[in-house]
């Protein structure tokens, strides 16, 4: 079960951060998607194969707590979409699935011609879509 | 991993046995000790010590129960008490002594062999060589063989030791270690195959014991160094053991399970040292996850699940320790590609993440031992007989001690029992301080690492663990650093949580104005929900992240201030203490107040109001009222207070200086983001930059905030708020304001009114001094402490200087300098001298002006004088006040240029001309030698002619004063004719026109290169505005060097200055030979038609040496007017030089008849004839 999504901006912060757990651990979700956000940079700063993964977006795990895996994924922009998930075995396949519909609705709710680039992303269709590609995940 | 014992964190070593001879057991042990791989030995000083060696235990029976896994001592045993070896060391005098040594040693081998046999201990004999003994050859051979004998051991096994002799012994040590490491090796391989044969045949009674034998076998492989055997014997038993948790009932379920994670600790941590050790970082990561993941899920006993937290704590905590000591490399993690889920990721090659874990273990166990604790009441009472509890002889197992009659008996405990005892030991540790240690390393080790987020994390754990232990001044500042980072990256909810938690250590510390600034900070935090979410109700020591939150957060900052606070005794805030908060442009309390000041205009002029608009906004949940506003400037008479309107009473509180200006406005009622715009009109008397630099907010009696200001133009935007999706509004109503708007304003300075005037006089002429006036008039200003400050600067860029010369003040390279500045005084000389200043550069000059009243002038005159040509510009500017005794005004300025153009007035040239019909041949002038190298040649003690002609190329008609040529060459080498002429009335010389003067010239000395002198030429301006100025310029130009030659042959021709028709006449040509050789000359006639000739036509003729020789011919002219004379050609056959009279030197004027010449009229033709010249 994913529980929590989060758009990250250029300057590491948050665009969009939601959780999908009943729990009181949004805060806890928070402090793991921007502690991944140095695997991020990591990956991003020391780029050392090149080859047939240079125009990869796709990061894979980021790193694994104890109860989540965190998994990035770093569009063309350089807009971090970050993913934590509960579920321990999950298929790569059904995560690039997940990102492919994350991103898509990504760049549609920024392509609205209301939205300040930069800015927190307050598009309910945006967050509908999310929690849709979200709830048919796994 | 220190609470491990030394023998399971070091690999096993080896363990051999030396008996007797105590005197060489330092030499041996040292030896084994140093070789690779080494033998620890234990050294028994004699035989009857063998007992400590401890006898085989009769062997199991199937039936009996088994007590536990593995024993704890076993390990230490064998590495400490049972050797694979033991040498028997006899000395030489004993081996080959009397019948009854040989007897006593004979007992000790037997002895020894009983106790070895049945650990199958190997045996090596040594013979300790005592060398005074001395050899008895022929009973020594039969001993050693007998002794070998009875030892049953091969030859090699048997070894003499030397220890006296260097080479020996070295070779005797050698011998020694390489039999002991031999059959130690053989030792421990049949002793594993032993036991490995068990489990091969299944030959055990209970699962124990296959995770024993498999443990054994595994020790067994280590001593032995065979580390892949090891490891995979370690894994066995890891796997027999874990297959045990389900099924093992031999003890009570809490303490089964403390067992077998005890037994399970052990074997992971054998088997992660061997993968880190072999370099095997992956695998040893990838055993770590298998690991966790097999135990993570067994908690045990809800009562002591702290001990299990706990032990996974110390399962990452060892194996963190265990990657920070191992040298293996971290291998290069793939970047930028996904890491598959299998892989380790890149924090998990780093130590720090691991401490991490154990620090969040430790942290959870804390949680769960205190709330254990808090529900056994019963802790206490059984305090006493915790005591009893230890460590029994089976590993993971404890038991209680009870003492039975001397002796000592070990006791089961039952599950509450052993809960008790874990509880009572739980309750012995601070587990807050480790904590923080480990976290404090982690954060270290990201730090370094650059991962600041991960270290943020750890920060933030260890800063709630100081809170936690109320070590509230370490906490705020580990908060505090957190705090920046999500300021910075704005993580508000993350935010909101340190925050709340540094307002509880401002409270913690007392510290009133931290706690406001946070409390402000929070309530201005961009969190517009409310709370409804429940997952936002966690949010720390604060309360849920909240507007409504917000806003009791600011409630509650403002009853502090005005301290009316229930809750909050502590933080004080009275006159005594009154609160002052600075703003700035970093602070992250730009959100409570922001101040924008922007003037309407750019400049101003002084005394002219200029509008200013301060506006103010504050994301505060909760409308503030502004008591009291004050505006600063840097010009402080410019201060001015605005009070608010509502509040009168309080306006007037305090801190308004007498004098002054105060302002009121209607309200000062600052709502959430939205702009409090307040403009005011403001005067400012001296010029310079005004600049408001801070916007001060009084609000009620105790609290201050000092805002900086800033410029509208270069505002940025305020944190955290610049994400949120707000409607953007400007400060200031004017749009264009709102973007340019600045927060300084330029004050002019006041018009100058004085004239300053450059009286130009057309362009300056090289080397005269140029005068040019500077008139200061007064008109309607006076002048005081005036200075009139001059610089010449190059028109064309580039110094006035030329540039090679390199001291920069020598007369001599200046091109153009500043002479002097002279100015007329009319009151008394002395003392208008004293406070004059007067400072004069080549380029630069500095003079004070004197006082000077309204409508009075005043002048100088700068002089200028030009070396070089050159056009430059004059800056001329005058600085005063124009009232009297006032410093702080500013100084008004008037700047006036001129440029000026400097040229040279006169060009001298010269020109030599040999005398008339006279031509020497110089030798010089047949060589083939080009123009520009060739200097002009003159004979010998031969009047020459010198011409220097003046042309005047400015455009003012100047006066030629005087002429003359200073020789250079002493004593007469060249006598100059007139040396001086004073012109006896002045000759004016307009522009363009070219003055001539002769002079005679003969060389004495011959010399190839003669200095003839430097003409001076004395002129002065023809003006009649400078009548009064008599300065006399001398324009110097030195005449080029000449050649000086004897000619050989000197031709001369001689014929009278006119002809009358009809009339004939002599024409003589004179050949002079000066040379000491007969000289051949040809030459030649050539007819012409105006003449008639006689005389030899042409011939070849001899001059003798020193003499001369004149040819004559008689001339008859047939033709009127100038006529050209017959042309004689001469030829030198010596120098091979031709010699053709000029047409101009043979020409003659023919009359038709005598003419008749006045004297007068001769002398003016002379003249005329020079003048054309």
């Amino acid at each position: 079960m994913i529980v929590c999504v989060a758009v990250v901006g250029h300057q590491n912060n948050p665009l969009y951060i939601q959780s999908f757990t009943e729990a009181d651990d949004a805060l806890k979700l928070h402090h793991i998607v921007h502690c991944s956000l140095d695997v991020v940079d990591e990956r991003v700063n020391n780029p050392k194969r090149s080859g047939p993964t240079l125009n990869e977006t796709y990061l894979g795990v980021l790193y694994p707590t104890e109860n989540y895996k965190v998994y990035g994924y770093l569009t063309n922009t350089k807009v971090k979409l970050i993913m934590v998930t509960t579920d321990l075995d999950v298929r790569d396949a059904d995560v690039r699935n997940f990102y492919r519909g994350f991103h898509a609705a990504y760049v549609n709710a920024v392509s609205n011609p209301f939205h300040v680039p930069g800015k927190k992303i307050t598009s309910k269709t945006f967050a509908e879509k999310v929690s849709t590609i979200v709830k048919s995940f796994g | 991993m220190e609470d491990y014992p030394e023998e399971l964190r070091t690999p096993p070593v080896a363990l051999a046995c030396l008996v007797g001879c105590p005197a060489v057991h330092g030499l041996i042990t040292a030896h084994l000790h140093s070789q690779q791989p080494p033998i620890n030995t234990i050294a028994l000083p004699d035989f009857s010590k063998i007992s400590v060696i401890p006898l085989k235990k009769p062997p199991r029976e199937n039936s009996e129960p088994v007590g536990g896994i593995i024993r704890r001592d076993w390990l230490s045993k064998h590495r400490t008490r049972i050797p694979a070896v033991v040498a028997a060391l006899f000395s030489s005098d004993n081996v080959y002594g009397d019948p009854a040594q040989w007897l006593q040693v004979c007992t000790d081998l037997e002895n020894l062999k009983a106790v070895i046999r049945g650990r199958n201990i190997k045996l090596v004999v040594v013979v300790v060589v005592v060398t005074q003994s001395g050899h008895k050859d022929d009973t020594s051979e039969d001993r050693m063989t007998a002794l070998r004998k009875r030892a049953e051991l091969d030859a090699k096994n048997l070894i003499v030791f030397v220890p006296d002799d260097e080479l020996e012994l070295k070779q005797s040590l050698s011998r020694l270690w390489t039999a002991f490491t031999e059959l130690a090796n053989t030792y421990y391989r049949d002793e594993g195959r032993r036991i490995k044969t068990r489990l091969e045949k299944k030959n055990f009674s209970s699962m124990e014991l296959n995770v024993r034998y498999c443990f054994k076998v595994a020790v067994y492989a280590e001593f032995r160094r065979d580390w892949a055997e090891a490891l995979r014997l370690y894994e066995d038993a890891y796997h027999a053991l874990r297959e045990m948790v389900g099924t093992s009932t031999r003890l009570p379920p809490i303490q089964r399970l403390v067992e077998i994670k005890a037994i399970a600790e052990q074997l992971h941590f054998k088997m992660s040292t061997l993968l880190l050790h072999g370099g095997r970082v992956v695998e040893a990561i990838a055993r770590l996850r298998q690991h966790i993941g097999n135990y993570r899920k067994l908690v045990g006993a809800p009562e002591v699940i702290f001990l299990h937290w706990e032990w996974l704590g110390r399962q990452y905590l060892v194996f963190a320790q265990l990657l920070e000591t191992s040298s293996a490399n971290v291998p290069n993690v793939q970047s930028m590609v996904s890491v598959p889920a299998d892989k380790p990721t890149e924090w998990e090659y780093y130590p720090a993440y691991y401490y991490q874990l154990a620090a969040s273990y430790l942290k959870e166990k804390k949680l769960c031992l205190e709330f254990a604790l808090s529900m056994s009441e019963n802790v206490g009472q059984i305090d006493g007989s915790a005591e009893s509890v230890v460590a029994s002889a089976y590993l993971g197992q404890f038991a209680r001690l009870l003492e039975h009659d001397n002796t000592y008996v070990m006791q089961a405990l039952t599950d509450d029992e052993y809960a008790n005892h874990a509880l009572a030991e739980g309750k012995r540790f601070q587990d807050s301080f480790e904590i923080i240690a480990l976290l404090k390393r982690s954060f270290e080790a990201y730090s370094n690492s650059k991962a600041e987020r991960m270290a943020a994390y750890c920060g933030l754990q260890m800063a709630k663990e100081y809170f936690s232990v109320s070590e509230f001044a370490n906490a705020k500042q580990a908060f505090e650093n957190v705090a920046s980072l999500y300021r910075q990256e704005g993580w508000v909810l993350s935010l909101w949580e340190v925050l709340g938690y540094l307002r509880e250590c401002s409270r913690g510390i007392s510290s009133v104005k931290d706690f406001i600034e946070y409390s402000l900070e929070m309530a201005a935090l961009p969190l517009t929900n409310n709370a409804v979410e429940p997952s936002f109700k966690d949010c720390g020591p604060a309360g849920p992240a909240s507007l409504s939150q917000r806003a009791k957060i600011h409630e509650e900052a403002l009853e502090v201030v005005r301290g009316e606070s229930e809750e909050n005794r502590d933080l004080k805030v009275n006159s005594d203490y009154p609160l002052y908060l600075e703003i700035d442009l970093v602070s992250p309390l730009r959100v409570v107040l922001l101040a924008l000041v922007a003037f309407h205009q750019q400049t101003v002029k002084p005394g002219a109001p200029s509008l200013i608009t301060i506006s103010l906004r504050s994301q505060l949940p909760i409308n503030v009222e502004i008591d009291q506003l004050e505006v600063q400037f840097n010009q402080s008479e410019c201060n001015f207070i605005i009070g608010n309107g509502q509040k009168q009473n309080t306006a007037a509180i305090s801190h308004v200086q007498p004098g002054r200006r105060v302002e009121t406005a209607p309200d000062l009622v600052l709502a959430t983001n939205k702009w409090l715009r307040l403009t005011y009109d403001i005067k400012s008397d001296q010029s310079g930059k005004l600049e408001c630099m801070y916007v001060i907010a009084r609000i009620g009696q105790h609290l201050t905030i000092c805002c900086r200001a800033e410029s509208p133009a270069s505002m940025d935007d305020i944190p955290l708020w610049k994400f949120e999706n707000l409607v953007e509004t400007i400060p200031i109503k004017d749009p264009s304001l709102a973007f340019s708007g600045l927060k300084a304003i330029q004050v002019e300075e006041p018009d100058p009114q004085v004239d300053l005037t450059l009286g130009s006089t057309g362009s300056a002429l090289v080397g005269e001094i140029f005068i040019l006036p500077v008139t200061v008039a007064s008109k309607g200003h006076a002048v005081y402490s005036g200075e009139l400050k001059i610089n010449l600067v190059d028109t064309r860029g580039g110094g006035l200087l030329s540039p090679r010369e390199e001291e920069p003040f020598s007369s001599d390279n200046l091109h153009v300098e500043l002479v002097d500045i002279s100015w007329e005084t009319h009151e008394d000389h002395s003392e208008t001298r004293l406070d004059n200043i007067q400072k004069i550069q080549p380029s630069f000059g500095l003079i004070s002006v004197p006082s000077l009243e309204e409508g009075n002038t005043w002048s100088c005159k700068l002089k200028i004088k030009w070396n070089r040509p050159k056009p430059i510009m004059v800056y001329v500017s005058l600085g005063y006040y124009p009232r009297k005794g006032e410093p702080s005004l500013q100084k008004v300025h008037v700047h006036k240029s001129l440029q000026i153009e400097g040229k040279t007035a006169v060009t001298i040239s010269q020109k030599y001309m040999l005398p008339f019909r006279q031509d020497p041949l110089l030798l010089s002038k047949i060589k083939p030698v080009s123009d520009a190298d060739q200097l002009p040649s003159l004979c010998l003690n031969e009047s020459s002619m010198l011409i220097v002609s003046a042309k005047n190329c400015s455009e003012v008609p100047l006066r030629l004063l005087s002429m003359s040529i200073e020789s250079e060459e002493s004593n007469g080498a060249c006598v100059i004719k007139p040396q001086h002429e004073e012109f006896k009335e002045p000759i004016v010389h307009m522009p363009g026109e070219e003055f001539k003067k002769v002079f005679t010239v003969m060389p004495k000395v011959n010399s190839t290169k003669l200095k003839i002198g430097t003409v001076s030429l004395k002129w002065q301006r023809d003006s009649r505005n400078f009548a009064d100025d008599k300065s006399q310029v001398i324009t110097k130009h030195r005449l080029p060097d000449v050649n000086i030659e004897l000619p050989p042959l000197v031709v001369s021709l001689d014929c009278p200055p006119h002809a009358i028709l009809g009339n004939p006449f002599t024409y003589s040509v004179r050949i002079q030979n000066r040379t000491e050789l007969l000289q051949e000359i040809k030459y030649s006639l050539a007819d012409s038609q105006s003449f008639m000739s006689s005389g030899s036509h042409s011939d070849t003729i001899y001059v003798l040496p020193r003499s001369a020789h004149t040819l004559r011919y008689m001339l008859l002219p047939l033709g009127l007017g100038p006529q050209q004379l017959p042309r004689v050609t001469m030829t030198s056959v010596r120098y091979s030089a031709g010699f053709q009279s000029s047409t101009a030197s043979s020409i003659v004027f023919v009359y038709p008849s005598n003419p008749h010449f006045k004297a007068s009229d001769i002398l003016e033709i002379r003249k005329d004839s020079i003048a054309a010249d």
